[in-house]
């Protein structure tokens, strides 16, 4: 009885996000908890709509599963909606989209197109630095697990930065007539020495990261901050962080969406990068 | 142990041995092993509080660790964080517990939440299916009839579930072994 009761005031609360401090009243601390998104896990399954107000998992046998109209009601309360940069419009749009009933979107746990940033300390020689770490799941064998892909550090980064100052530096194409001897030109100036590489080329930080701690120069703090890149609904890209606060509208939620074509994908992914 | 493996036997053996996909146990079986692991955390719970109370004579709430440590995988951590100091300081469950048995409240209560949360399980590369139980806590230590601690915790409880088999009366049965893993504590308001 008491979970029909949940379940229905929860529904209440999807669709009338405004009133629902009230229902703290009936329900006590755990109406809070029921309405929090409390898992990364729990996520996937309110987007996708495979699971109950009160967190029992539907499975494709279940009548509500992936229920367009339930998916509808849950998607609004995946928003951060105090974060007044995603409008109601493109809320709106977004949810339209996903749930369509002839062609659904769905996020897919193993597939590609999402990834963690994940912000941690270290110490670099002596002094606590911060480090962006990027992850995604990758499968080996039967299972999956998170790797690391990429590494932001900005000491790293400014030390390898390619400037563009207008000299043009470069080997001669007649430099292997002289066994290479002018290569002493190219050591010799230590902040230049990239212009010498191949126009593909692009520092490995996470190289760089292994390296200074197989040295003992660099040594794992630990974790601030996680958060979650999504490209897997076609023509949008969304955030997702967790909200640790007070009230129904916290846990992990989006944090910011925008409509986003192939080619500002990838000026994206370069800004989230730091490329 | 031996109990843990027969209730492990009783509680999963009858479910069919079915592999849904590459990544999904049979609902049945999941449900099984979701019972199973919050058990294992409740088992936690109590350890927690027989270890923090000053009543527990010492050699008891050594042996009670130990228990504990049963409980966990090896190499398992806490990550505790709070409100005023949120980045994660890490312990072993051993450093954990020894902690707990320091502070020697003379009373320790620990009152769950209703809600819980679990997670879907996902296969590793090694074989071993991995979840999270999120649970909610309310901790309070007394001295005397005082209450000088209390907290609010959040536990995202690392559960790890492994098909083993064991040989009863000369014949190999499969079963499914669940240990706890790292958990990540953080305080919470609500």
């Amino acid at each position: 009885m008491i979970r029909i009761i949940l379940i229905v005031l929860f529904l209440t609360i999807c669709s009338v996000p405004a009133r629902a401090q009230s229902f703290g009243e009936y329900l006590g601390d755990e109406s809070v908890l029921y309405a929090q998104t409390k898992q990364v896990n729990q996520f996937f399954r309110r987007f996708n709509g495979e699971e109950s107000v009160s967190g029992i998992r539907y499975y494709e046998r279940d009548s509500l599963y992936r229920n367009p109209n339930f998916r509808h009601r849950y998607l609004n309360v995946l928003f951060d909606l105090e974060n007044h940069s995603v409008g109601e419009k493109m809320r709106k749009d977004f949810v339209e989209q996903v749930t369509k009933r002839n062609r659904p979107n769905f996020l897919n746990f193993h597939a590609p197109g999402w990834f963690a940033e994940v912000s941690t300390k270290f110490i670099h020689h002596g002094s606590e630095v911060k480090v962006i770490l990027f992850l995604k799941l990758e499968q080996e064998n039967l299972g999956y697990k998170w790797v690391i892909t990429d590494v932001f550090y900005k000491p790293f980064n400014d030390l390898l930065a390619s400037e563009d100052d207008g000299n043009m530096l470069f080997l001669h194409p007649m430099s292997h007539e002289l066994d290479f001897m002018n290569l002493i030109k190219v050591f010799q100036d230590k902040d230049k020495i990239a212009k010498y590489a191949s126009k593909g080329f692009k520092p490995n930080y996470l190289t760089l990261l292994l390296y200074e701690i197989k040295r003992g120069n660099m040594k794992f703090q630990t974790v601030e901050n996680v958060k979650f890149h999504f490209f897997q609904v076609p023509g949008w890209y969304f955030e997702l962080s967790d909200l640790r606060r007070t009230g129904y509208n916290a846990g992990w939620l989006i944090t910011g969406l925008i409509p986003i074509s192939e080619t500002e994908k990838e000026l994206l992914l370069k800004y989230i990068y730091h490329d | 142990m031996k109990a843990t493996i027969l209730i492990t036997l009783c509680f999963l053996a009858a479910a069919p041995v079915v592999l849904h996909a590459q990544n999904d146990l049979s609902p049945a079986r999941k449900q099984a092993i979701d019972s199973l692991a919050l058990e294992k955390v409740r088992d936690l719970s109590k350890y927690i509080s027989i270890v923090g109370s000053k009543n527990t004579p010492w050699a008891e709430a050594n042996r009670v660790i130990e228990r504990t440590l049963e409980l966990f995988s090896e190499g398992s951590q806490m990550g505790v964080s709070s409100l005023a100091r949120p980045q994660i300081a890490y312990y072993s469950i051993r450093q954990y517990m020894e902690r707990l048995m320091a502070l020697n409240y003379d009373k320790v209560k620990i009152d769950w939440y209703d809600i819980h949360y679990i997670s879907d399980l996902e296969r590793q590369p090694d074989g071993r299916y991995v979840g999270v139980i999120t649970i909610y806590q309310r901790f309070e230590g007394s001295v005397g009839d005082k209450m000088v601690y209390r907290d609010t915790t959040r536990k995202d409880i690392t559960v790890y579930v492994e098909r083993k088999q064991t040989q009863i009366g000369g014949r190999l049965i499969d079963f499914w072994d669940v240990l706890l893993g790292d958990i990540r504590v953080t305080e919470t308001r609500l």
